[in-house]
């Protein structure tokens, strides 16, 4: 098992873990007709930043963002960094808020939200402070777990398929592209994290490219199955379309009542492996970058993570963490615009000897 | 040099089976030094006698006995407590450690006890680790087979080998591990006491090293670029690093054709899983989340548990508590008694406690599927942890029912793959890090 496969798991399971339960109510606010066109646009964006990213660590090979930012100076990595850490708290909290109330709604309709919480970031945080590799090895075997789960909804749901209810299927204009809501979709990716992991271990354009086509092919699933099964006008009603979808399947030989069963439990595998990714980017930042006394990136990590729970705690109720959500989505766009392109630039300018950067 | 005798005499008084014995042949009067339980001494007198008539002189003889002749006192000693014979001349003047014939005291190469190999050759590793490392040669006719040998310990100098393939096992890692072992200087009486020197695992369950009683896995394992550790009088083959995969696989199943091969490799693997997840499984079912059933399946497990006062999550505990004490109790009885308590469990599990309504029908179904799930996966050691490893996910199902138990599994996941020894994961499918050839 290479290291580049693993990593390409890890990045198709942090793209999952964004895409089920906010992402399809978002694109039907967006368009009434013609979705894949808003999916498709999002995607060519994300890959043309993609490939700006990837250029840019190019330029500084065996180095990740963090190293590279300290190489530009101190300054740099805290102006730059420390507010990525920051939204990444806000999205770790929020993610696992919203995601803590569906699997409650899924599985234990009577327990309170916050014990299931508690049990979300404990497994979380226990990840991220074994370190990267160990989030990796786990991630191909979770990989192995959960993808069979998704295809087994992605087909059982084909048994409620209605085809009319996609119709009409081309609708040219790209008024989408002014929406705010459209800002915000685009922080529903992760690629950020290629860039933590040393750059070596994704050398290949070709790859990366190959795992971002079956991410935004899992993205097509989750937007239309439950625009196939109910139709524009009741998806925009739904809290969460894709739940009430999977929901909607009865099949007469499965041992199980509901289907969301499966579907929550897949759900609980993306989840904790994708916060414990975004938490031990957060934590790594803030050792590198600070430095202070010796603090070794376990404890920022439970530190950031007490803030993350207390942030998760504290919203009220549940419209106002999806609000957030979104809020903290569209601050990652921001971050996956700046970062990118930052370090392209720096990179291109010191090739060029500008900056007086040697490569060796 | 006469004193060293004495000063040997008052060192080993306190002995009971140590002689010194007079012995003058028609070149010599000498001394002869050891430990009679160590020793077979008439034959070894005669077999002195007879290369004495061979020989022209004291020196001579000496000299044709042993290679370490007049060596000062304190190797003297050493080489009486590892069992060899001491002759001291009677004057004092010259001494050899001899290689006497021994008494027996190894038994001899047979069955192997804690594995049971289906088509393959059946001989096992014994205590002595001479015999051992020479079984593996004798497997194995190549000059890239290496041997280091180590002695550790503070009270008592154990013996240690170390067997890699030169060219196959990462140099890095034969260096790290000569390292380690030379670094030991406390005693080794047992395999926690080894992985203790390697990286820190006090309350883990998995080991550094799997076990092996068969040869033939031994050298399959130093063929797949591991390292092969023998400790003297522990008739197992330490194969380092442990892997996860040593838990499905043995090489004995490849004597069949691929397609059953793969089969019983997957049926271990589940079986580990069951293993851990059936019972916790029951317990969310039962209490926490009845509802997800279709209606007939969820009627058919309420009506189970009918008239039963204990709550699930006691009852299952209760159960795997007493398979496991059986299992255990089976292992320490004699042979004998052995089959008494296997029928009595069974007696009282299977019929007794339901009759008595004491727990249910499907959880005594549930618990002899887990104790025969967790018997299918490789090595006695293996077991044991997979046995661990279900309560914790047990007491998560009671909380949190089917979330319970499918997180409970995460971690035992994420646990499992956190582990590494000497940098290589546990959860590392083949390894591959081939050495350089020197």
């Amino acid at each position: 098992m290479t290291h580049r496969i693993q990593v390409g798991m890890l990045f198709i399971i942090m793209h999952l873990s964004f895409s089920y339960l906010i992402y399809p109510d978002l694109i039907y606010r967006l368009t009434k007709t013609s979705h894949w066109e808003v999916i498709l646009c999002q995607g060519l964006m994300q890959l043309i930043l993609l490939w700006i990213y990837y250029k840019g660590l190019n330029y500084f090979p065996d180095k990740n963002v963090i190293e590279i930012y300290l190489k530009i100076g101190k300054w740099a990595a805290i102006i730059f960094l420390t507010p990525y850490v920051i939204n990444l708290i806000a999205i770790v909290g929020f993610n696992l808020r919203l995601h803590a109330e569906v699997i409650n709604d899924v599985f234990l309709p009577r327990t309170p939200y916050w014990s299931i919480l508690i049990l979300l970031f404990f497994i979380s945080v226990y990840t991220a402070i074994k370190g990267l590799d160990t989030i990796l090895r786990s991630s191909v075997i979770i990989f192995f777990i959960v993808i069979p789960l998704i295809f087994f909804n992605i087909f059982s749901s084909f048994t409620n398929f209605d085809l009319h209810s996609v119709s009409p299927v081309w609708d040219s204009p790209l008024k989408f592209l002014f929406n705010i809501k459209y800002f915000y979709l685009m922080g529903f990716s992760s690629f950020l994290i290629l860039g933590f992991i040393s750059s070596g271990a994704n050398s290949n354009f070709c790859q990366i490219f190959a795992v971002f086509v079956s991410v935004v092919l899992f993205s097509l699933s989750a937007v239309y199955i439950p625009l196939f099964i109910f139709g524009q006008e009741t998806v925009t009603t739904l809290a969460y379309p894709f739940l009430e979808a999977i929901n909607s399947v009865d099949i007469s030989w499965f041992i199980f009542n509901r289907q969301t069963m499966v579907f929550g439990i897949s759900l609980v595998g993306l989840v904790i492996l994708a916060n414990a990714v975004l938490l031990w980017m957060s934590g790594h930042i803030m050792q590198k970058t600070y430095k202070w006394k010796t603090m070794e990136a376990a404890y920022w990590i439970i530190l950031l993570s007490v803030i993350a729970f207390v942030v998760a705690l504290v919203v009220p109720h549940q419209s106002l963490v999806e609000k957030f959500f979104l809020w903290s989505t569209g601050a990652q766009t921001y971050f996956m615009i700046i970062i990118p392109s930052f370090i392209f630039l720096y990179g291109s300018l010191s090739k060029g000897g500008l900056v007086g950067y040697d490569k060796k | 040099m006469r004193n060293s005798v004495k000063e040997i005499k008052t060192k080993f008084s306190t002995q009971g089976d140590f002689f010194i014995e007079e012995e003058s042949y028609d070149k010599m009067s000498c001394y002869l030094i050891g430990f009679k339980t160590l020793i077979d001494l008439p034959k070894t007198k005669l077999y002195i006698q007879q290369m004495g008539e061979s020989c022209t002189s004291k020196s001579a003889l000496l000299g044709k006995l042993s290679e370490e002749t007049n060596v000062n006192t304190e190797q003297l000693i050493k080489g009486i407590l590892e069992g060899k014979l001491v002759i001291v001349t009677k004057d004092g003047k010259e001494n050899a450690i001899v290689d006497p014939i021994v008494q027996n005291l190894n038994s001899s190469i047979g069955e192997p006890k804690n594995e049971s190999p289906v088509h393959s050759s059946t001989d096992a590793f014994v205590e002595d680790i001479n015999t051992n490392v020479g079984m593996l040669r004798k497997r194995l006719n190549t000059d890239r087979l290496c041997h280091c040998t180590y002695q550790v310990g503070e009270l008592d100098k154990r013996r240690l080998s170390m067997l890699y393939i030169n060219g196959k096992a990462p140099n890095d890692l034969v260096n790290k591990i000569h390292h380690q072992l030379n670094q030991i200087d406390s005693d080794i009486e047992t395999i926690d006491d080894l992985n203790k020197r390697f990286e820190k695992r006090r309350l883990s369950p998995v080991s550094h090293f799997s076990a092996t009683e068969l040869p033939i896995q031994a050298i399959h394992s130093l063929k797949k670029n591991r390292i092969v550790l023998f400790m003297d009088n522990y008739p197992f083959a330490l194969v380092f690093p442990n892997l996860i995969l040593d838990m499905f696989s043995t090489e004995n199943d490849r004597n069949f054709p691929f397609i059953l091969t793969f089969m019983l490799r997957f049926f271990r693997v589940i079986g580990a899983v069951a293993t851990v997840i059936f019972p916790a499984l029951y317990v969310a079912l039962v209490s926490v989340n009845p509802g997800i059933f279709r209606t007939d399946l969820a009627l058919f497990v309420a009506k189970s548990r009918e008239g039963i006062p204990l709550s699930a999550f006691l009852e299952t505990i209760a159960m795997v508590v007493l398979v496991d004490l059986i299992l255990e109790a089976i292992v320490r009885l004699p042979k004998s008694v052995g089959p008494a308590i296997t029928m009595v469990g069974g007696i009282i599990l299977g019929q007794a406690v339901v009759e008595a309504n004491l727990v249910s029908n499907l959880l005594v179904i549930v618990i002899t599927a887990v104790v025969i799930a967790s018997s299918a996966v490789i090595g006695m050691q293996n077991s044991l942890y997979i046995r661990l490893l279900k309560y914790p996910i047990l007491v998560l199902a009671s909380l949190f029912g089917i979330l319970g138990v499918f997180i409970g599994f995460i971690f035992t996941i994420i646990y499992l793959a956190s582990l590494t020894s000497d940098d290589i994961p546990y959860l590392t499918l083949r390894f591959e890090h081939k050495g350089d050839t020197k």
